[in-house]
């Protein structure tokens, strides 16, 4: 290594990034694509009936005679997501500081933390209904269940993972631990801890969609069991659809929020 | 045990306490987990001197460094810098650290790595004094034009003279170095050595290096002490007369070369574990 200084990004790179990504997009479309006009083409064929396989057309179409109900639920199941991430995010914080800020209280709640991961977390969805009823409170509440987790867990190995080096110069002019905590482990934890919401977005999800199986008036998970139980196996599609459309959307929500939050991460300074 | 006198710059034997000795070590000894690490370690080091260690791996030299940073206690023995105990001389702003990794924090800027522990010493001081200092201190080390960059922008030798800006902001009376250019290669550790050579000469600070490297050694300090190992001990010392202010053609001094071949004899004579000599 030489006493030279790296050069920073610059805009000229942007340039050779587009045609980059392009072309590690490019055969993922295609693949997409020729997988869609197959999807099509054995349906048509074999003249498969379009309440065991919808044709991706048939799928279109359902998507457009019911785009007023599908638009009002995707905003409905939208909302209990947004929500419910945010509430993981805030308590899967909170769990982790207080973890590592209060050795005693870490020690007693760490296990339990742990020990409440292996519960199938999905199968307490008809309780909650039962204790929260029909409304947002459930869904909330089994998203939190779901998803806080991998927030916790991932903030407290950034958290723990500061070199003992930093630790002994803040440790020789006297820095509190609070000092410590705020100063050096929590951004120090910020790379991880995107990570785990990037793992919480996904979570979340599934969260809304188990939650609305288990008891809704509304939302695309609504959506999904009424269909099915009509045979509208295209609507089915046509809300599986956009449940994924929503799944990528707060992925790439979660992305761009870990690029504004960390741009000096080591996954954004490699050449 | 028994050490050879060192001849300080005034003609006294630089082992015995003396009211220029800065930092004294009396008889340190370290077990950790059963093992004595440090045996009976007696060290003057005078105001305002440049001081190596150096020995085999094991040897407990990086153990003494953190003895008299307030780091380790000693099991038995003591340490006193200016006549404080080292935690109570680090509180006080009087160690300065440098470890073989900078540590910098990737999301601050090389001025505000360069001030924060002075910030967290000093809860006094505003964000633009801090600045300011981080400034001067980042020029002192030669990179006054890189303060807005960030760690991952700065080459290996550069986020070294950042951690060593870091240091020097607390305005320390010790500088505690442990093994700072272990990771460089030998053309920046070169750079780097010079570099500090020149801070130690503009600052008069008091320096402790930790080192393996015979060449750095005796081209930077003025005595070199030599730790054997089982148990880590001091086994020599040596006096490096060369005379101030040195450059990199010191390396072929006639006496530089006549001081490597000394040294490396010690050093190889230090590899063999001994009990008490």
């Amino acid at each position: 290594m030489s006493d030279q200084p790296i050069t920073n990004l610059s805009e000229p790179r942007l340039a050779s990034n587009w045609a980059a990504s392009t072309s590690s997009w490019l055969p993922a479309v295609i693949l997409l694509l020729a997988t869609i006009v197959a999807w099509e083409a054995v349906v048509r064929i074999f003249a498969i009936s379009a309440f065991i396989i919808p044709a991706p057309s048939e799928i279109a179409k359902s998507l457009v005679a019911q785009w007023g109900t599908l638009t009002q639920a995707t905003l409905v199941t939208a909302g209990e997501i947004l929500f419910g991430f945010l509430v993981s995010v805030v308590v899967g914080v909170a769990i982790a500081l207080v973890i590592v800020r209060f050795d005693w209280l870490g020690r007693a709640l760490y296990p339990l933390v742990v020990l409440f991961q292996n519960v199938p977390k999905v199968a307490l969805a008809p309780i909650f209904i039962l204790w929260f009823g029909y409304g947002l409170a459930p869904k909330i509440g089994l998203i939190l269940v779901i998803a806080f987790f991998p927030v916790t867990l991932s903030m407290l190995a950034g958290m723990q993972s500061v070199d003992r080096s930093l630790l002994s110069l803040m440790n020789s002019v006297g820095a509190s631990q609070t000092q410590i905590l705020f100063r050096i482990r929590v951004p120090h934890s910020l790379p991880n801890l995107m990570a785990g919401t990037k793992i919480a977005a996904t979570l979340s999800v599934i969260g809304a969609i188990v939650g609305e199986f288990a008891g809704a008036s509304d939302g695309l998970g609504y959506v999904i069991q009424f269909a099915s139980t009509q045979l509208d196996t295209a609507l089915v599609f046509a809300a599986l659809l956009l449940v994924s459309v929503l799944g990528i959307a707060f992925y790439y929500a979660a992305e761009i929020l870990e690029r504004i939050v960390v741009p000096w991460a080591p996954k954004f300074s490699q050449a | 045990m028994r050490i050879e006198p060192i001849r300080a710059a005034g003609g006294r034997p630089a082992h015995i306490r003396h009211d220029d000795d800065l930092i004294s070590a009396k008889g340190v000894s370290v077990v950790m987990a059963k093992q004595l690490v440090l045996q009976n370690i007696d060290l003057a080091i005078p105001k305002g001197s440049f001081v190596s260690l150096i020995g085999p791996s094991g040897c407990g030299k990086s153990t003494l460094l953190k003895v008299l940073a307030g780091l380790v206690h000693p099991t038995s023995g003591g340490v006193s810098i200016a006549g404080l105990s080292p935690v109570e001389a680090a509180r006080k702003r009087m160690i300065g650290l440098v470890f073989q990794d900078a540590n910098l924090l990737p999301w601050k800027n090389a001025v505000d790595n360069a001030s924060m522990l002075l910030g967290i010493a000093d809860k006094s001081l505003s964000r633009a004094e801090l600045r300011a200092r981080g400034q001067e201190m980042l020029e002192l080390v030669g990179l006054g034009d890189s303060a807005h960059k960030r760690p991952n922008e700065l080459s290996g030798g550069m986020r070294q003279r950042v951690a060593i800006a870091r240091a020097l902001a607390l305005d320390p009376a010790v500088l505690l170095m442990d093994e700072p250019f272990g990771a460089l290669d030998a053309i920046t550790r070169d750079q780097m050595g010079q570099s500090l050579l020149e801070i130690w000469q503009r600052t008069g600070k008091t320096i402790v290096l930790v080192t393996h490297s015979i060449d750095e050694a005796i081209h930077l300090s003025r005595h070199v002490h030599v730790l054997g190992i089982k148990p880590g001990r001091i086994t020599e010392s040596l006096d490096i007369g060369l005379p101030y202010p040195r450059d990199l053609s010191v390396t072929e001094d006639p006496e530089f070369v006549r001081l490597v071949v000394q040294l490396r004899t010690m050093l190889r004579a230090s590899h063999q574990p001994g009990g008490a000599s």
